[in-house]
């Protein structure tokens, strides 16, 4: 934004909500990225602390939530100055659930290191990876207030889809092997399904960005690379 | 795509378009490259803009762009002083209202208007009525105490006048004053209502009596509004028109200049980035 | 001294000074009145308003001039005020600043001050000398031609005060300009036109010197207006200069009379004023 408020203290109040925003995108970040380094070094300590670490984020959003409802009461912003409010509310709770996500896989870890290490499980790390650098840009598009950087992301959810798809498909598989397997097999797949929904509110909040810049809202179909939901399993069949 | 994927888009409903679409109004009022100068100084430039009929129209913009002058134009009061003159063309149902051999009284008489500061006549209440409606009918008294009661009633004034219509005019509160201008105004039926900045000069509970005035009144004329308080043109417009310096820089649905104006200006203005 | 000090004193000396000066200017105009009562009074009585003007060393009363004075002066103010309020209709609604309207009221702002024995020197010149004799009709326009720059001016004046926004609501509903003059400006400045009628009216009460050379003086009772005509003015005038204590009794009555309807005029007049129903 090039102009200022002519009253300043709108302008401080609206980076104010700018910085929560980006502290809360740190936090998804990097709560994911111990999550995974917990379920891959099997490390209890750490599952707990992410699990811990997000009541800050909890706090984090009702802070938002605060500031945005002062905002609209008190400043009857319009336009721009409106929709940055509306969006900055919107991303928060993605980021919230996002996070959510992050202590559930850090929660289910805990459970995992139960059984032996499961193969498919190093599928999971490659999926993480993808789902932090989905959301380190679409905060960093945020930042910059950059529609075809959030576009971009938007439209790369889909290989996160098709990731989580062929996972689907070898815990099935795996499962069907060995039914010794369709414990921690199942956590795997709730797990990769929380990575997933991590990916999609990551589009989400590309989707509110896209309107925050253009104030018209991204109408077009997303790709979705998930036909999970159409797996047909028969038993006896592997590699479908 | 995935069938349950195409089922879900079919049977998504439509989001209903909240607004007055402008293809379901007439347009009352064109203005085709409006000039205006007071003497030497060229207060509107080359403005083209619609009004569309049973809608209001707001016209904001910060002090000295013009929005008052536009309004003045509308009704010709500006031919009260000399020196001052309209260019262009402005038709109202079609018919130049520019032309020099039109009679102003009669449009004047079509054409109301409402100003900043309360100006009820020193008479009775119910003399300002009629002063308007005895220049060009001839009523009976029953139908012309009708014609009053009823301007009272839609001007929101009758309950609290009712009993004490032939006290003054100026012996109401500034609120009051300035519904019993809006009921002078509409006792003519007039068919566009021109309301210069018309609760500037009154207290927040008249002011909301005035804007819930405007929404009953919206049916049935053509209205523009010029207000300085935005808020006030966001809530009471159907369209909103952003001018400075003398120029039309934007004009659109109130909605769309709320939520995401075109022009550059248009928004530093609304979110008070310049003013 | 502290400034504060200083400033109090000063306070003090200015305001003492402003009050003394206050005083002087009442103490002469309650001597005036106080030797108009006492020397007068005595004269007020019912023979003042049913006798004549007696000849010298006869004790009479003051009916004729006091009707005289009546007659002319209304209509010298049935002449004078609708050409005055015409005309300062004229210079506040339709000369906006226009040449032929600077002039008028340059020509009205010298009328009003003009001295009032040249008016009567000219309505002699006009009236009086083509006529061939003294008239009432001569002594009226006379006191008609002080009236009207008065009216003129508070006219325009009171005009000028009734907002413009007033005038344009009127119009933006379509009245035509003189109906928006008649029931709008007029309505909203009808005090103050009154005021300045009343205050002119005042100014003719006493007016001695234009009636010296038009309605002259009449002995004996006449409601002619065709002739001389008996009015107080000349009256006191002929009364007070004479060696006759009879006549010079009748003359301060006649004063005293005609201070007492000058003061209920003026007081009437701010009353009025005041009591104005119009807000601006």
């Amino acid at each position: 934004m090039s102009s200022e408020h002519l009253v300043k203290g709108y302008d401080e109040e609206l980076r104010r909500l700018n910085n929560i925003i980006t502290e809360m995108g740190g936090l998804a970040e990097s709560q994911l990225a111990a999550a995974i380094e917990a379920v891959v070094e099997r490390d209890s300590d750490l599952a707990g602390s992410v699990v811990e670490g997000d009541a800050k984020v909890d706090q984090l959003q009702r802070d938002l939530d605060n500031l945005a409802l002062r905002l609209l009461a008190l400043r009857q912003p319009v336009a721009r100055d409106l929709r940055e409010i509306f969006a900055a509310i919107k991303i928060a709770s993605d980021l919230e659930r996002m996070c959510d996500y992050a202590a559930n896989v850090a929660k289910r870890s805990i459970v995992l290191d139960q059984w032996p290490p499961v193969q498919p499980i190093h599928a999971l790390p490659r999926m993480a990876r993808l789902a932090e650098v989905l959301v380190k840009e679409v905060i960093d598009a945020y930042v910059a207030r950059d529609a075809d950087k959030a576009y971009t992301v938007w439209m790369r959810d889909e290989e996160l889809d098709e990731m989580y798809a062929s996972l689907f498909r070898e815990l099935l598989t795996y499962m069907m092997e060995d039914p010794r397997n369709i414990g921690p097999s199942t956590h795997l797949l709730f797990m990769a399904k929380n990575i997933e929904r991590i990916g999609d509110h990551a589009t989400n909040i590309a989707e509110d960005l896209y309107y925050l810049v253009h104030g018209t809202p991204l109408t077009q179909k997303r790709p979705k690379g998930d036909n999970s939901s159409f797996e047909v399993v028969n038993p006896g069949r592997t590699g479908a | 795509m995935s069938p349950a994927a195409m089922v879900a888009t079919q049977s998504m409903p439509p989001i209903p378009n909240r607004s007055t679409s402008a293809a379901g109004l007439r347009q009352k009022v064109q203005m085709h490259d409006v000039n205006f100068y007071y003497g030497a100084a060229h207060a509107l430039k080359y403005i083209n803009l619609t009004l569309h009929d049973k809608s209001v129209t707001a016209f904001i913009g910060p002090s000295g762009c013009g929005k008052s002058t536009l309004l003045r134009v509308l009704n010709r009061i500006y031919e009260l002083y000399p020196g001052q003159r309209a260019t262009g063309e402005v038709l109202v149902d079609g018919e130049n209202i520019l032309s020099p051999g039109l009679d102003l009284n009669l449009l004047r008489a079509k054409i109301g208007m409402v100003f900043q500061k309360p100006t009820p006549f020193p008479m009775s209440i119910r003399d300002n009525i009629a002063f308007g409606i005895r220049l060009y009918e001839r009523l009976p008294q029953s139908e012309l105490d009708d014609r009053i009661e009823s301007a009272l009633h839609r001007a929101a004034l009758w309950d609290e006048v009712k009993d004490k219509l032939k006290q003054s005019g100026l012996s109401l509160s500034g609120g009051q004053q300035q519904r019993l201008c809006i009921a002078r105004a509409i006792a003519v039926k007039p068919e566009i209502l021109l309301l210069d900045e018309p609760a500037s000069a009154l207290d927040p509970i008249s002011t909301q009596r005035i804007e819930e005035l405007i929404d009953e009144l919206k049916p049935d004329y053509c209205i523009a509004i010029v207000t300085h308080n935005m808020q006030q043109a966001a809530r009471c417009s159907n369209f909103t028109a952003f001018m400075y310096l003398g120029e039309l820089i934007e004009f659109d649905e109130t909605e769309t200049i709320f939520t995401h104006p075109k022009e550059r200006r248009t928004e530093d203005y609304i979110t008070g980035r310049f003013g | 001294m502290t400034p504060y000090a200083r400033r109090r004193l000063v306070n003090a000396v200015v305001m003492a000074l402003s009050v003394a000066a206050t005083g002087f200017g009442l103490l002469w105009l309650a001597l005036v009145l106080w030797t108009l009562v006492v020397e007068g009074i005595s004269a007020i009585t019912p023979a003042l308003f049913s006798q004549m003007t007696p000849p010298p060393g006869n004790s009479g009363g003051l009916m004729n001039a006091i009707f005289g004075s009546i007659a002319m002066t209304l209509i010298a103010t049935l002449i004078g005020t609708p050409t005055g309020i015409l005309a300062g209709t004229f210079l506040a609604e339709y000369s906006r600043g226009g040449r032929f309207g600077e002039a008028v009221r340059f020509i009205n702002d010298i009328l009003l001050s003009a001295p009032s024995i040249i008016v009567g020197l000219f309505v002699y010149e006009i009236m009086v000398v083509p006529m061939g004799h003294f008239s009432a009709w001569a002594g009226a326009v006379a006191l008609a031609i002080i009236v009207i720059p008065v009216v003129v001016r508070t006219t325009e004046d009171m005009l000028n005060l009734v907002p413009n926004a007033l005038r344009e609501a009127a119009s933006a509903l379509g009245a035509p300009k003189w109906k928006v003059i008649v029931t709008v400006s007029y309505r909203a400045a009808i005090q103050g036109m009154l005021t300045g009628v009343m205050l002119a009216v005042a100014r003719i009460a006493g007016e001695t010197a234009p009636l010296l050379f038009t309605a002259l003086n009449n002995q004996f009772w006449s409601s002619n207006l065709n002739a001389p005509m008996a009015n107080l003015p000349v009256v006191i005038f002929q009364f007070a200069m004479s060696p006759y204590a009879d006549w010079q009794l009748l003359a301060w009555g006649g004063a005293l009379l005609i201070t007492v309807t000058v003061l209920f005029l003026n007081i009437g007049a701010r009353l009025l004023a005041s009591w104005s129903t119009f807000k601006p």
